[in-house]
């Protein structure tokens, strides 16, 4: 039921459809832009559209409200189900905050191997069967190659998928001729898909810069509205 | 001494059961002079801390009654009230607030912020109480008091500051640097009673220096005078202290207070402090309901000739008779006084007067307005308003949760079940969230109450106090029914078959509502007159107090009346009820009833090594982990449980952590049971209901 009055229209859909299906399992996803133009809406989106498919999902933050994460998710669904026009949607929130378990960590000093022993024990003891990761408010800006290389392996051990936000900051120019931002140069090897954001008049532009094994560059035919956040 | 206004203070000590509070106050009382020596907590000495009175509490080592005491500190008279730290008791926590100007909420150095002080935190909050911090157990291994700011500033919102640094830590904890005075404080004597002050160590000169700053920063937001004074470098200590107070006071500041209770160290200046920065009771506004004038809102004046004010907030049964706390909020008391209870109507004389040192006792000739006393032989009950004849008012009564689990209780044997009443009948006066009542169907004597830790609590009482043992059931969870779709109705209740009939017709449907109970009548042209709405309204009602799965209470129902149908002889106020119960019957089936359990918010504090473990157990429990929160060292797990699957958690906890991790739970909402559970419910209310029968 869910699955029908919602997924067939998503946006996540499209988007899908344009990275060969997916981020895929085993693979790490990233949407970079700088502050406030929209990753972490993305990233909800992301998540909601498995919640309403029904699969469990994990929101890693290291940001340091829980609360402030909720409300993010309060929002943007509340903003798809007036765009849908979804009826019982107290019904469906339940389902969907029986599906999402929030994890917040500290980065500084908290290491991604006890970032992943704390996620093992979720999905091992605590019988908690996410496909998908989503991983907001990670600092690219710290030397992270090995952290890169143990999430990639994770994933993989795991048949997960991870998607990431990076905050891209300093002195314009941050992207290199094909698009690819700078800061995540060096850790290519471990991101198979990266898609930017940047304000287009109105809107803000989603680009797929690699697609898996390629490079690609190429505009997405999918908007951000400022107004409701929501993907179209 | 002269008691005035102005050198009054009511404090109350906030904390996490194992922050050593109850030492603190201990300490406290030690050097205001009121004891002569200084007892341990868990009774190692066999006195047991002066204000853990109670035998029970010695024995667990914690403090569950608020027992209050007044000292003299510095020429100001204060009124402590030892506040329990665990979360079942909260509701004596939350009285004890409702009298406090002023509190001081006691961290651990090496545990900080956990969850319990969140929740204590939270009610500082909730009854505006301005605070103090102070970090206690600098002498402890791991004791780390800038860590502990910061999870206050953070973790706590609040906007803190250091007033102290500690001169060494753990077991080189020697005293501290007092930043406003600038001057090192040694705690010197068997007992620390001599504080010696001494220049500033050359080796914090720096650290010294750099908090200084930061307490100037902080609290020069209250004062431009103190900011142009910081700009022109003349700051002085008067100038530095009414800003502090300032900010406290409105609740926009905490000073934070440094020491070690056990060691003797740091609890006088904390002392100055209470003096120094906390409210005395006309700086803080307390509101009344006028009951004569739709309770409107009246504001109290800290005026010892207005007419009088007061505020039953404890009730406690002694020796002597019932003993009543009460706080004056507005004009005096004095013995012989004739005072007027609002809510019985009850006029009684005052008799004797007396200022509690927790378990003895001064008597006095009477008190004014802002302190807190007790009164002998005075009939009410706790939460009662008390005023000069004349004045009706009500202080606003305090939020009482609902209780959320039972017990049926039975004397092991039949001597004791008189002394059995009277137990139950002091125990459910002074604590509005215990409850009792005998189950009519079982002749069950059932308590109910906040958690099991709760109940066990009475358990012990009963059995120390009373000297009656009690056989006890399996605990209960307080269920409830709904409805999930709408369903209509139309039902005759009909009997005329000789002598008066009953006749009463009734049509409408209900449907799911957000509140408890909602009754619309929405019929026209007469179809039903009048006077039999509110019958049908009490029919409704009647129904609804037991659902027919389980017998538990329905809520959550509109019920619309449309139309319906009377007989000018038969119908009557009972046939419309009638008629109103069995149309009930007949929609709630089709209405597609569900049983709802009570779902609690359950907040587990593990080290992180454990947090495999605690989600397991969680998960088991048919929880949901809402949120997990790591800090590296500790893990703050959020879940929602239903209360059903966590009897003996607290157990299972321990055991799965060595005894590292806790928890906190408090009610959440009502939630759906799973379909298998509910099959086994009603199952099992479907035997009981045929065992009684068979009586």
């Amino acid at each position: 039921m869910l699955k029908k009055t919602l997924s067939s229209r998503s946006p996540i859909k499209v988007l899908e459809k344009n990275i060969s299906g997916g981020v895929g399992p085993g693979n790490i996803g990233i949407f970079a832009s700088r502050k406030g133009v929209g990753k972490t809406a993305c990233l909800v989106q992301i998540a909601l559209h498995r919640l309403f498919e029904e699969k469990p999902v994990i929101h890693v933050s290291y940001a340091s409200r829980v609360d402030y994460i909720i409300s993010w998710y309060e929002e943007i669904f509340k903003n798809l189900t007036t765009r849908e026009n979804l009826k019982s949607a107290m019904e469906i929130h339940d389902r969907i905050v029986r599906n999402r378990v929030i994890m917040n960590f500290r980065q500084e000093g908290m290491k991604t191997e006890q970032v992943l022993k704390s996620l093992e024990s979720l999905l091992g003891p605590g019988n908690f069967h996410a496909r998908t990761i989503i991983v907001d408010g990670f600092n690219f800006y710290l030397p992270c190659a090995e952290d890169m290389a143990l999430f990639k392996k994770f994933a993989t051990d795991h048949q997960l998928e991870f998607w990431f936000s990076c905050s891209l900051k300093g002195e314009d120019p941050l992207f290199d001729e094909k698009g690819i931002p700078f800061v995540l140069k060096d850790y290519l090897d471990s991101i198979d898909v990266i898609i930017t954001l940047e304000h287009d008049n109105s809107h803000v532009q989603l680009k797929l810069v690699k697609d898996h094994d390629q490079i690609s560059n190429k505009k997405l035919k999918l908007q951000l509205d400022p107004q409701t956040l929501l993907l179209e | 001494m002269n008691r005035t206004i102005e050198r009054m203070r009511n404090i109350g000590i906030s904390a996490h059961i194992d922050s050593g509070k109850t030492t603190l106050t201990e300490r406290i009382l030690y050097y205001c002079k009121k004891i002569h020596r200084i007892h341990e907590v868990k009774g190692k000495d066999g006195g047991g801390a002066t204000m853990d009175y109670m035998e029970l509490e010695r024995e667990r080592g914690i403090t569950i009654t608020s027992a209050t005491t007044n000292v003299t500190w510095n020429g100001h008279s204060i009124n402590i009230i030892d506040t329990p730290g665990h979360v079942d008791f909260t509701i004596e926590v939350e009285r004890s607030l409702r009298v406090l100007d002023g509190a001081i909420l006691v961290l651990c150095s090496v545990g900080g912020v956990q969850s319990q002080t969140l929740t204590v935190d939270k009610q500082l909050k909730r009854y505006k109480v301005p605070a103090l911090a102070f970090i206690n157990k600098l002498d402890r291994i791991g004791a780390n008091p800038f860590k502990v700011k910061s999870q206050i500033n953070e973790k706590l919102g609040r906007r803190a500051a250091l007033l102290q640094i500690p001169i060494g830590l753990e077991d080189k904890f020697q005293g501290v640097v007092d930043l406003i005075r600038m001057k090192a404080l040694y705690f010197d004597g068997a007992n620390g009673e001599i504080v010696r002050e001494e220049e500033i160590p050359p080796e914090l000169e720096d650290e010294v220096w750099q908090y200084r700053e930061e307490l100037l920063d902080t609290v020069s937001l209250f004062s431009d005078e103190l900011t142009e004074a910081i700009l022109e470098d003349r700051v002085s200590e008067e100038l530095l202290i009414k800003a502090i107070r300032r900010g406290t006071i409105s609740r926009e500041f905490t000073p934070i207070f440094l020491g070690s209770a056990y060691r003797n160290k740091g609890v006088q200046p904390l002392l100055d402090g209470v003096v120094n920065y906390l409210p005395d009771p006309s700086e803080v506004e307390n509101i009344a309901l006028d009951l004569d004038q739709n309770e409107k809102p009246i504001v109290l004046k800290a005026d010892t000739e207005a007419p009088c004010v007061a505020y039953a907030f404890k009730l406690e049964d002694g020796p002597y008779g019932q003993l009543t706390y009460i706080r004056i909020y507005q004009g005096s008391i004095r013995k012989g006084d004739e005072l007027f209870n609002t809510r019985s109507k009850q006029k009684f004389k005052v008799g004797r007067v007396v200022r509690m040192h927790a378990d003895h006792m001064e008597d006095i000739e009477g008190a004014i307005a802002g302190d807190i006393i007790a009164l002998f032989g005075v009939d009410c009950a706790s939460g009662d308003t008390i005023c000069s004849p004349g004045l009706n008012y009500a202080m606003t009564s305090i939020y009482v949760p609902e209780p959320v689990i039972s017990l049926a209780i039975e004397p092991a044997d039949k001597t004791s079940a008189d002394r059995l009443a009277r137990a139950l009948a002091r125990f459910t006066k002074e604590d509005p969230t215990f409850r009792m009542y005998i189950d009519p169907e079982s002749k069950q004597t059932i308590i109910q109450g906040m958690g099991e830790l709760h109940l066990d609590v009475y358990i012990e009482r009963m059995r120390r106090e009373y000297r009656v043992e009690v056989t006890t059931g399996r605990p209960q969870v307080a269920y409830r029914e709904t409805i999930t779709t709408r369903a209509d109705f139309d039902y005759t209740h009909k009997k005329q078959t000789g002598g008066a009939g009953q006749f009463g017709r009734v049509i409408g449907y209900i449907e799911p509502f957000d509140g408890n109970y909602e009754f619309v009548n929405e019929v026209k042209g007469g179809h039903i007159p009048r006077e039999f709405i509110p019958s049908c309204d009490k029919g409704f009602q009647a129904s609804l107090r037991k659902g027919q799965l389980i017998g538990s209470p329905v809520i959550g129902v509109r019920i619309v009346l449309t139309d319906g149908q009377f007989h000018p002889v038969d119908s009557s106020d009972i046939a419309f009820q009638l008629a109103a119960q069995g149309a009930f019957k007949q929609a709630y089936k089709k209405a597609r009833p569900q049983i709802l359990e009570p779902i609690m918010r359950v907040v587990v504090e593990t080290p992180s090594e454990f947090s495999g473990n605690v989600f397991g157990s969680l998960n088991q429990r048919r929880g949901i982990i809402v949120s997990s929160i790591e800090d590296g060292v500790y893990s703050r797990i959020e879940a929602e449980v239903p209360l059903s699957e966590m009897f003996g958690y607290s157990t299972v906890l321990r055991s799965m952590t060595q005894g590292k991790a806790e928890f906190t739970m408090e009610f959440l909402k009502y939630g759906r049971v799973p379909a298998n559970v509910a099959e086994q419910l009603m199952e099992e209310h479907q035997k009981k209901l045929e065992a009684d029968g068979k009586k």
